[in-house]
């Protein structure tokens, strides 16, 4: 580590900066122009015909007199766009075709002059759907002889080999590691089985999605709000039967994702009506749209059970877990693989076995949200550890200490961690309590509770590319795929990364937007991984413009290439600042001689091998750079209205190496408060139709000023990352411990055992009153083996 | 129906369903897109403009209500290049801008709440945000920076009145 350090130490110096954000100012002056801005009058406005029932089948679809309607230019039904796409398996249709599977599935498209005409043709469709019995909850599609929400679901095309599916099981991902069975029939263990339900929880972005389409050349240019332009590319082509080259996806600002926007939506519809039209189309939900379609965090039901001995050993651990996917499959086929690193992770276990299933209902599909998956395992599993200690007389934070990752111990996929990081993150926790005392004071009268908890989770690297174009000025442009979707990633961390490399401020850094026509493919901003993977790709692009300066620096200089740094703007002799030459001059030179200086960096990460025959339907062999947090929360519980005040906050969080430390403090504050919204008040419920009940800000309770406190944040350095200059990605995981922390401390003020969220004051006057019991589910069969198609 | 008003110091006539959001003219026909669209229905603030002086939420304020009125949007505050209006830039400064959707509504409802409250408390600065959503910042950066503007309007007004004595 420490030599790694000295050779990088000019560069990370270089490097480390509280960088302002360059796009603030236009953002508050209101000049950014996001997506949603970009409308103008020469557009057709297209709107949707969303199926007002959970599960039937089209029996009469008549658009003659929609077609014929004042301004309307053109009709797109499921026929028009006949691939099915998704995410390991192919299952979605653009447009429903002939079934229709939740509430809010689009069935036709209008587009029109205006969205006012678009409107009122929509209301002269003709459209007949026969009912079925929807399947509403996973115990209903799980149950024997439920209907199936797929039919035909052995026919769909397998995108990604090795998952087990069945019927209305989506995916199945499964770990086993060591002999369980053994484990739980030893002699000296005690069992203890914790059952855990949590709802969705909307993203609510203030930017809804939106996407702009029109052809061009040939060729459909999609300008949309997304994180993912390459997924949104390659699923436009899919559906529309096109080579996904013939797509071009450009993103400008994104106002907000927080995961929403990881996969495509609406976008291909606006590339198909402009096809149709020859004309530029707009498609943007409202506000009801987007949150009655939102691809929320999923619900979940989860049965978790351990073995551990009176010294508090975990001898023996297995679990179920129940992702609801909706009607389609989504994200949450992907999603099953986190299992194994976010409930599996955090504790020393001797054997241990897991299953996720994603489970599809005739709901609103679910998707991706800032640690998915994490977020309900991570409270699962910091419960089920409170009510070990509890069952069996330990000191949680003692236990902790004691059972926490450490170096060489293995995952639940047989994949081996990497230096002590959770133990030492603990202390510091210790540490920062002293510094800022406890608020036990401040609980007045009420029911106060403090909890530390920890949490795990993996970035997922994935394909990254990028260009560096040097400029006759000595700056650099940097050409990726990257979204700025408000993390900064792209105003700080890229720009601050390649300057430092290059010698250069970060101003002289020009970041372009992304465009899938000038940059190589990139998975998309999620899962923290834009800093580690573009970053990567980022300084594989310097190093071959840094060895072409030197090369052309040493001719005019005379000087041997290996004597030569980039500081200050200039190729200097090492250890001479101010020495040499201009870096401008020598690409002005270049120019002239042999043409401009570029360089190319692509990258993708190592996978960390997991253990043979451990992982069965696992998306992706390991996941390569863990991330720890210890996050500890204060609470006042009101007795007589259930109502949860947050006294304090504070978190321990594993950032690798700091590249901008206030960047990372303001993504700690805005993360957490997510998870208190979802840990107190934000609840996403299922109307008897197959409805999200919750479809505006009025009914949808985010968190307001009046309800945060501010987040006490140290930042923990050097841990093991395979990340550029160390790094971990730092905006994803602030979300990840919060729901953990706050049940547990509600359960430590009440002296209740808290299993579900979110914990709003009538759940939590339940609990106090003993009206709520554990959640019970028939569905999970009591063995571990009768929970998986194995 | 003809609407009259001032627009950010220009004359500006409207000629159609006086009912029409004062949000939707903005962004519709004057293609002042500052002002968010974000719920349309006057709980996250995103829209708010000034009217005559007082920040509205211009989605719940038909057209024909600002009839003879002076309506100024972000873009108005700090025109061309400007300077920044002092909260403006105590935010740019204290870095706590994120995705930015919320930011227009954001200065348009603080810069009145900070002329008309210099020496706010803190938790009156956050009973003053409660109208304004955000849904990426956690809040407490953003009522850091503007305590810390009032701070320092208050001791530019101090080092003044002590230069006077």
């Amino acid at each position: 580590m420490s030599e790694t350090l000295s050779e990088t130490a000019p560069e990370l110096s270089a490097t480390v900066m509280d960088l302002p954000r360059r796009d603030a100012r236009d953002k508050l002056r209101g000049r950014t122009r996001y997506t949603v801005d970009r409308v103008r009058p020469d557009m057709l406005h297209a709107v949707l015909l969303r199926s007002n029932v959970p599960a039937g089948r089209i029996v009469k679809l008549d658009v003659e007199a929609a077609r014929n309607a004042p301004g309307v230019r053109a009709i797109a039904t499921g026929h028009d766009a006949p691939g099915l796409y998704g995410i390991g398996i192919a299952d979605h249709p653009l447009l429903a075709i002939d079934t229709v599977r939740y509430h809010g599935e689009p069935i036709i498209a209008i587009a029109a002059e205006t969205e006012a005409e678009a409107r009122a043709a929509l209301a002269l469709v003709e459209l007949e759907i026969e009912p079925l019995a929807p399947v509403l909850t996973m115990a209903e599609a799980l149950a024997k002889n439920a209907r199936l929400v797929h039919e035909g679901w052995r026919d769909y095309e397998v995108l990604t080999e090795g998952g087990a599916r069945e019927g209305n099981i989506a995916w199945e991902a499964r770990t086993t590691r060591g002999d369980v069975d053994a484990a739980f029939a030893r002699p000296d263990v005690k069992i203890v089985e914790t059952t855990i339900r949590v709802g969705r929880q909307s993203h609510a972005p203030f930017e809804p999605r939106t996407a702009i389409g029109s052809w061009e050349n040939g060729r459909a240019h999609i300008e949309t709000s997304t994180q993912v332009p390459w997924t949104v590319r390659n699923v436009t082509g899919r559906v529309l039967q096109l080579p996904p080259g013939r797509v071009r996806v450009t993103v400008p600002p994104v106002g907000g994702g927080f995961g929403l926007k990881f996969d495509a939506t609406i976008e291909p519809i606006t590339a198909l009506l402009a096809r149709m039209t020859g004309r530029t189309v707009v498609i943007e939900n409202t506000r009801q749209e987007e949150m009655a379609t939102c691809l929320c965090r999923e619900n979940a039901e989860i049965l978790i059970r351990s073995a551990v001995t009176a010294d508090g050993e975990i001898a023996g651990r297995e679990a179920v877990v129940l992702m609801d996917c909706g009607a389609y499959g989504g994200e949450q086929i992907f999603l099953s693989t986190m299992t194994a690193h976010t409930l599996g992770g955090n504790y020393r276990v001797g054997a241990m076995r897991l299953v996720s299933r994603a489970v599809y209902t005739n709901t609103p599909p679910n998707g991706a949200f800032r640690a998915c998956n994490g977020v309900y395992n991570t409270f699962a599993l910091e419960r089920h550890t409170d009510e070990i200690c509890q069952a069996l007389g330990f000191d949680p934070l003692a236990f902790r200490k004691k059972n926490v990752l450490g170096d060489g111990d293995l995952g639940a996929t047989g994949q081996v961690f990497e230096g002590d990081v959770l133990g030492p993150m603990l202390e510091r926790m210790d540490g920062l309590r002293a510094v800022t005392g406890t608020a036990e004071d401040k609980a007045d009268g009420r029911l106060y509770g403090r909890a530390t908890t920890v949490g795990t989770w993996f970035v997922f690297v994935g394909p990254s590319a990028a260009t560096i174009n040097m400029n006759a000025d000595g700056s650099a442009t940097l050409v990726t795929s990257g979204v700025e979707i408000g993390s900064g990633t792209m105003m700080q961390s890229l720009p601050q990364i390649v300057a430092g490399q290059l010698g250069l401020t970060p101003d002289q850094v020009v970041v372009r937007e992304a465009d899938t026509d000038s940059a190589g493919l990139d998975v998309g901003v999620g899962g923290g991984r834009t800093t580690v993977s573009i970053g990567a790709a980022s300084i594989g692009a310097a190093d071959e413009v840094r060895n072409k300066l030197f090369g052309f620096a040493s001719e005019l200089l005379q000087t041997r290439p290996e004597e030569l740094e980039l500081v200050g703007g200039r190729v200097a002799i090492k250890g001479r600042p101010g020495s040499g030459i201009a870096i401008s001059t020598v690409v002005q030179h270049a120019q002239t001689v042999s043409g401009p200086i570029t360089g190319t960096g692509s990258f993708t990460g190592k996978p960390v091998p997991s253990m043979s025959g451990c992982a069965f339907g696992h998306m992706i062999e390991a996941l390569e750079i863990p991330v720890f947090v210890v996050h500890e929360a204060e609470v006042a519980v009101d007795p007589d209205t259930g109502h949860v005040e947050v006294l304090a906050y504070r978190v321990v969080q594993d950032v690798g190496r700091a590249l901008n430390r206030r960047a990372i403090m303001g993504q700690i504050q805005g993360g957490v408060v997510q998870g208190l919204g979802y840990a107190l008040h934000e609840a996403v419920t299922i109307s008897v139709d197959g409805r999200i009940r919750e479809d505006g800000f009025e009914t949808y309770r985010l968190p307001l000023a009046g309800d945060v406190v501010p987040v006490v944040a140290d930042l923990y350095e050097g841990a093991p990352s395979s990340g550029p200059l160390g790094t971990k990605g730092a905006g994803e995981v602030p979300i990840l411990g919060v729901a953990a922390a706050i049940g547990c401390a509600v359960a430590n003020a009440t002296g209740k055992q808290v299993r579900e969220l979110p914990l709003t004051p009538p759940r939590v006057l339940g609990l106090l009153k003993g009206r709520e019991t554990a959640p019970e589910f028939p569905h999970i069969a009591a063995s571990f083996e009768a929970n998986t198609l194995a | 129906m003809t609407v009259t008003f001032q627009l950010n110091g220009d004359r500006c006539r409207f000629h159609d369903d006086p009912m029409t959001p004062l949000l939707d003219v903005l962004r519709q026909e004057k293609f002042l897109t500052g002002a968010k669209a974000v719920c349309r229905e006057g709980f996250c603030g995103a829209c708010t403009v000034h009217v005559d002086g007082e920040p509205v939420m211009s989605c719940l304020k038909p057209v024909g209500l600002v009839s003879g009125c002076s309506v100024t949007t972000i873009e108005g505050l700090s025109s061309g290049d400007q300077t920044l209006h002092p909260l403006q830039a105590a935010f740019e400064a204290a870095d706590v801008v994120q995705c930015g959707m919320c930011f227009p509504g954001m200065v348009m409802s603080l810069s009145a709440f900070v002329r008309d409250n210099p020496e706010a408390t803190r938790p009156e600065i956050k009973t003053a945000m409660s109208g304004n959503i955000c849904r990426c910042t956690g809040y407490e950066r953003i009522i850091d920076a503007v305590a810390d503007h009032l701070e320092a309007q208050k001791s530019g007004r101090q080092a003044k009145e002590t230069a006077h004595v």
